[in-house]
């Protein structure tokens, strides 16, 4: 579905994307994390045939992204971290006239809505709705005409917990479909929930990419901390791996004199960490 | 072309929308009856006043091409607007990313809208005309003015990053309109200075009757608006 080799681009004459390459499969989410001003935006601009000087081979769909027609945007839908929606227009006719420019016949409005949880509201003006509702509607949007390719961009970010889980369990249905998705991110929990694969951009280059289980396993094992009393609390810990072989924790639990134990996953944010030595945000 | 389509009829849509562009867009025919008929009749109200054979009527030519721009320029000044709002409300970026691309949100926005300035120039410059324009004469005004609104639309957006900025870009866009008027008052080659203006050769070749005088002016409107897409596309 996508295939980026030696790709390189720059606003200016130092590099800001540099050497980058990776393949994304058809039906796989995909996560670009990193902090801002990583290249993450830039990247999705060149992947949407937005910025068109870069070196290398960019292709989505089969299509060179700098050599793009109309005919490419048939099969990307995106959703942009802002609105993008006529605020003097309700809902139904900004999804009415966004389906227009496509040759595809779109799915139907009233289903998207009643999907998103804006049904009562599909004849509001956009201007009134609040910032979670716009965040729905812009996704709903993205996914009009039925495209092959999803770029979201922070598709959950201000939205409260019931419509965050809303609208990853409509991205996860877009999988079930079969829709390739580009997700950028900054929640590690969702990059962990959503993404088949994730990709560590830091300075436009990427530092890391995998899985999210395999890159936790790989750098970092779980651990067991435990704390006592002994003349005072002490604390100690040991890999979840050596727990049979940790002999003070063994005598603390013959004795039943353990105060607390608790298991620590290492999770993605500090799998960022270890691997870029910074943090997302 | 289906998308074209789609986003110039949107574009009347938000018109019908907003009052203020949408008078703007039916000024042209108010303005083409003060033009006809206000005119002349303040003409024989000065003569007799100060007793002189004319003061307005030599320079009923100018007012010609004054009103020949009124509406290529009223139309693409609403059409710069709209895309301000759009750029303002985001609605352009992601206008980019669908089958409408950047090349055919500018046909839709600044393209067609020209295209319909030019017919209804055609149209409402013979009803309203105060001196005697040769059909060739009138055609090519009408395409000079349709290509100078085209410049007036792309030097608000290209300058301006909101409406409100918009709005004081269009009087000082609307300036190089007046080019047209330079040879009518500066008889001297100092007029050449304002020679880089699409207008002034309008104004040319109004005043000396002579289509050949369109021939810059054409050729510096499609510079201009070269130029001027440029910068609005690494400003998009």
């Amino acid at each position: 579905m996508i295939t980026v080799q030696n790709l390189s681009f720059s606003y200016t004459k130092s590099p800001f994307i540099s050497d980058m390459n990776f393949s994304v499969s058809k039906g796989e989410i995909f996560g670009f994390l990193g902090p801002s001003g990583a290249g993450k935006s830039t990247l999705q601009k060149i992947l949407m045939g937005m910025l068109r000087t870069y070196q290398g081979s960019c292709q989505v769909n089969g299509m060179e992204c700098k050599n793009r027609t109309r005919h490419f945007y048939e099969n990307i839908g995106v959703d942009f971290e802002f609105s993008t929606m006529y605020e003097k227009l309700t809902a139904r006719e900004n999804l009415q006239f966004f389906a227009s420019l496509y040759e595809k016949k779109p799915r139907p409005i009233d289903r998207l809505l009643k999907m998103a949880g804006l049904e009562q509201d599909a004849d509001k003006r956009v201007a009134a709705y609040s910032k979670g509702m716009k965040s729905r509607l812009n996704l709903i949007k993205a996914l009009l005409h039925d495209p092959l390719l999803l770029c979201l961009d922070e598709p959950t970010s201000g939205l409260d917990p019931t419509n965050s889980r809303l609208v990853k369990d409509m991205i996860l249905d877009e999988k079930a479909k079969g829709k390739t998705i580009l997700l950028t991110t900054h929640n590690m929990q969702d990059a962990a929930e959503l993404c088949d694969r994730v990709a560590f951009i830091v300075n436009g280059r990427i530092c890391a990419l995998d899985s999210p289980r395999n890159l936790i396993m790989s750098k970092g094992a779980a651990s067991v901390t435990y704390t006592w009393f002994e003349n005072g609390e002490h604390r100690a810990s040991c890999p979840l791996e050596q727990i049979s072989s940790d002999a003070q924790l063994k005598r603390l639990m013959a004795e039943n004199r353990l105060q607390s134990i608790h298991s620590s996953e290492p999770n993605l944010n500090d799998i960022f960490m270890d691997v870029t030595g910074r943090t997302l945000l | 072309m289906k998308a074209i389509r789609a986003s110039f009829f949107q574009m009347t849509m938000i018109l019908r929308r907003d009052m203020m562009l949408f008078v703007c867009c039916l000024a042209p025919i108010p303005a083409g009856f003060f033009f006809r008929f206000a005119i002349p009749f303040l003409e024989s109200l000065l003569t007799e006043g100060f007793h002189r054979e004319a003061i307005l009527s030599p320079y009923y030519k100018l007012m010609d091409i004054l009103f020949a721009v009124l509406s290529p320029a009223l139309f693409c000044f609403v059409s710069a607007m709209v895309s301000l709002e759009e750029a303002d409300e985001k609605t352009a970026v992601y206008l980019f990313v669908t089958p409408l691309t950047k090349t055919g949100y500018l046909a839709a926005r600044f393209g067609l809208p020209s295209a319909a300035a030019f017919f209804a120039t055609c149209l409402l410059l013979p009803v309203f005309k105060l001196t005697a324009l040769s059909p060739l004469i009138l055609f090519l005004l009408a395409a000079g003015g349709a290509l100078q609104g085209m410049i007036v639309a792309l030097l608000v957006i290209t300058i301006s990053s909101n409406k409100l900025e918009g709005m004081a870009a269009a009087k000082l866009s609307m300036l190089t309109i007046f080019g047209a008027a330079i040879p009518f008052f500066l008889r001297s080659n100092l007029q050449y200075f304002l020679s880089p203006l699409p207008a002034f050769w309008i104004g040319k070749t109004v005043l000396q009757d002579s289509p050949l005088f369109m021939l810059p002016a054409l050729v510096l409107s499609a510079l201009w608006i070269c130029v001027l897409l440029k910068g609005y596309l690494r400003k998009a």
